[in-house]
């Protein structure tokens, strides 16, 4: 049976799944539990500075659900140690632009242990994160920086585009047994859809067909699969048939999908929130100029943020993210 | 089973290192650990220790020698009387490093050919459609492009790659493709220069109701083949056209067609039934070259509309050009006819038009059919059309008055009157 979730709750609930099937799994963060008012503590009041954790700590306590001081590199730090030494922690980072002050335990350690150690140390560690603007959380809350994590090997990044992939993604994020960070999208967590109820895992690197389509490919991850559908739609009303493929794994890439679509249509357009310098729009691109030089029928577009800060004003920030509107312009652009 | 003793790299900087004295003779026993070896390298001395025990085997390097990292120096084998093949262990464990950690090598492209000038020239081709070209063996150069620029896509190239399965073979190798219809005597259409059957798309509908025709598109126009040639001679155009029917059929051309039309009157007497020439020549002019120069230019760098527009006050006359809607109609078919027709394609048909201009003036006295000549009043191309009426035996001859070079289009009514009266 599926009901009606949105992201956030579907979130929760693979976490809560992932806790009840495995002792090992823990949760940590800034406020997933009570944060630092007392008064709080241990109540079902905070849950993350978006309450996406709210309610865990009534089931799993305050042994297993645990609130850290607000520096992450203690918090990303902690964690790794924790999963080096056989716990599979599930660790809260509040927003993806705190990766700065947390990235020696990622970059350095979680990412290198496995490789020096000749595989006999693992790191089970899912770091949880919010990425991506929409919300006017200003230009240090809203940046989308999964390019940098997918450019670390050693690393998964994984960013979900719906709720019942979230949930999914998410129990196949802990489960596994490298660091994968998982990216929450801002433009999705409100969503809601249909999500399966019990437990079951959608597998990393295995992009997914959301649309079929013949003239034109719209790649897109996170919430930019939202605009591709939107802009799929309609140029189904001019006659040209979009076909839809949401990554759901940055890091590792299915490249296979990527070129089949391409193959399959010959023109591309990659949509990415980010800013386009060094992004996973101009990495697809380059793979497919690679990789899918003979199937090009049309100079493959990037559909990105412009090169800035992501904006406060609502405004600026609108202009600032990429839309249906830019998908339509690009595919006119490339005939 | 052997192991090799070889010039260790003892620092990122050490390229290579000297033998100073090998501590066992060949045939000893060693221990794993046993120092062995006593190498120099950059003023230092380092002992090189056994990573197995057995028999000191075999001396490859001898002391004094200098040699690169890698260099296999020695053996040593588990027991004394196994079997060992030096020169085996050798080729198999022997790495000396060169310079920068090897040498580089130099991938030949894969693509055989450097593109021809005239590849170069045409509209762009997405990489699908010349990879779709290359498995269809087709020259995607030669490919009317429906894309932004006149890009040639994938799609194009199986459109017409479908379109050449319907083409009527004429000589070795060489299909052209032919529009058929109607039924009745046969009646061959032969456009002129940088045009395709659709130049005669006035004269179509009347002719269809009494004739069975055969608009014919020469070598490298529409989806006709073009084979890579220095020229279209006038002379092979009519020979295609010839292959392209059985038995005799009234042939009309107009300019560069007519003169195949001519040609194939004169080659093939027996194969022409009548003959109706419009616009034509049989010697070229300065303006008419000079016009095709700049034709040929337009159509390697320009659109296809700026293209159609320099070439219609050529082609059609002021009178024709006055009405503005009329114009514009006219320019986006002109388009659409020059458009396929590739810049290749152009160069080669100028080339024949020069070569055979002057070649039939002294035979027009010998053409044998009945032969109706089509002149225009204000014909800036072909002025001197209406002579060869006169030197033609027994041929009619139309002028109609304040026409432009392309009369067919510009008075549909005359020609197709003048026509259909000769063929009666």
């Amino acid at each position: 049976m599926a009901r009606e979730l949105s992201t956030g709750a579907a979130i929760n609930e693979a976490i809560a799944i992932a806790m009840r099937s495995d002792p090992d799994v823990i949760l940590m963060g800034e406020d997933v539990a009570g944060g630092g008012d007392r008064s709080k503590e241990g109540t079902e009041e905070m849950g993350g500075v978006l309450g996406t954790t709210r309610g865990l700590v009534g089931e799993f306590g305050m042994n297993r659900v645990r609130d850290t001081p607000i520096a992450e590199m203690g918090l990303i730090g902690t964690a790794v140690g924790a999963a080096a030494t056989g716990l599979r922690p599930i660790a809260e980072l509040m927003f993806m632009d705190f990766l700065g002050t947390s990235l020696d335990p990622l970059l350095n350690q979680a990412a290198k242990l496995r490789y020096m150690f000749g595989g006999k140390v693992k790191v089970p560690l899912t770091v949880r994160t919010v990425c991506g603007a929409g919300m006017q959380a200003a230009a240090q809350h809203s940046q989308s920086l999964y390019w940098m994590t997918t450019g670390i090997p050693g690393l998964k990044t994984v960013i979900p585009s719906s709720p019942a992939d979230a949930k999914g993604l998410l129990l196949a994020s802990i489960r596994d047994d490298d660091p994968v960070i998982f990216c929450e999208a801002k433009g999705i967590l409100n969503q809601t859809g249909e999500v399966p109820e019990g437990d079951y895992e959608i597998p990393l690197g295995q992009a997914n067909v959301v649309r079929e389509g013949s003239d034109v490919s719209l790649v897109g991850f996170g919430a930019t699969v939202g605009i591709a559908m939107k802009a799929a739609k309609a140029l189904d009303g001019a006659g040209t048939s979009a076909e839809v493929l949401d990554l759901r794994s940055l890091s590792p890439l299915d490249e296979e999908a990527i070129l089949a679509t391409l193959e399959k249509t010959g023109r591309m357009v990659i949509i990415d929130e980010s800013t386009p310098r060094c992004s996973i729009a101009r990495d697809v691109a380059a793979l497919c100029v690679d990789r899918g030089f003979d199937f090009l029928n049309a100079p493959v577009k990037c559909v990105t943020a412009p090169h800035t800060p992501v904006p406060f004003s609502s405004v600026l920030e609108r202009a600032f993210l990429p839309s249906a509107q830019n998908v339509l312009d690009a595919v006119g652009e490339m005939g | 089973m052997a192991t090799p003793i070889s010039m260790p790299k003892l620092g990122m900087t050490m390229e290579e290192g000297t033998v100073v004295r090998w501590e066992f003779d060949v045939g000893a026993h060693v221990e794993k650990g046993d120092v062995v070896l006593v190498i120099e390298s950059e003023k230092n001395e380092a002992d090189i220790e056994a990573a197995a025990s057995g028999t000191f085997r075999h001396v490859y390097i001898e002391e004094g020698d200098t040699v690169p990292c890698g260099t296999l120096l020695g053996a040593i084998t588990e027991s004394p009387d196994e079997a060992f093949d030096a020169s085996a262990f050798q080729a198999a464990e022997d790495h000396p490093e060169t310079q920068a950690g090897g040498s580089l090598e130099v991938r030949t492209p894969t693509r055989q050919t450097p593109p021809s000038p005239a590849e170069r020239q045409t509209k762009p081709i997405a990489p699908a459609a010349r990879a779709a070209a290359k498995k269809l063996g087709l020259d995607p150069t030669q490919i009317r492009g429906t894309g932004p620029g006149g890009r040639v896509t994938k799609q194009d190239v199986e459109a017409h790659a479908s379109a050449r399965e319907a083409l009527t073979p004429v000589a070795n190798g060489v299909a052209l493709e032919v529009v058929a219809g109607g039924s009745g005597e046969t009646v061959l259409l032969l456009p002129g220069l940088g045009t395709d059957v659709s130049a005669f798309a006035r004269q179509t509908p009347v002719l269809l109701e009494r004739f069975r025709l055969l608009g014919v598109n020469p070598r490298g126009v529409g989806h006709s083949d073009g084979p890579e040639e220095a020229a279209y001679p006038v002379e092979q155009t009519a020979s295609d056209a010839a292959a392209t029917y059985e038995g005799a059929a009234h042939v009309i051309g107009a300019s560069l067609g007519a003169a195949a039309a001519l040609e194939l009157a004169l080659r093939f007497p027996d194969r022409v039934k009548s003959l109706t020439l419009i616009t034509p020549f049989v010697e070229s002019n300065p303006r008419l070259l000079a016009v095709a120069e700049a034709w040929q230019r337009l159509a390697a760098e320009a659109t296809g509309e700026t293209l159609a527009a320099a070439l219609l006050p050529w082609f059609f006359s002021p009178g024709f050009l006055a009405d503005t809607s009329v114009r514009a109609r006219t320019l986006r078919g002109l388009a659409q006819t020059l458009a396929r027709v590739p810049a290749p394609t152009l160069s080669r048909m100028v080339a024949g038009l020069a070569a055979w201009s002057g070649t039939r003036t002294q035979d027009l006295s010998r053409v044998a059919v009945p032969t109706l000549v089509i002149s225009a009043g204000d014909d800036l191309l072909t002025p001197g059309a209406g002579t060869l009426a006169t030197e033609i035996p027994g041929a009619s001859h139309v002028e109609v008055a304040g026409a432009g070079h392309a009369v067919a289009l510009e008075a549909p009514e005359a020609v197709n009157g003048a026509i259909l009266k000769h063929l009666s």
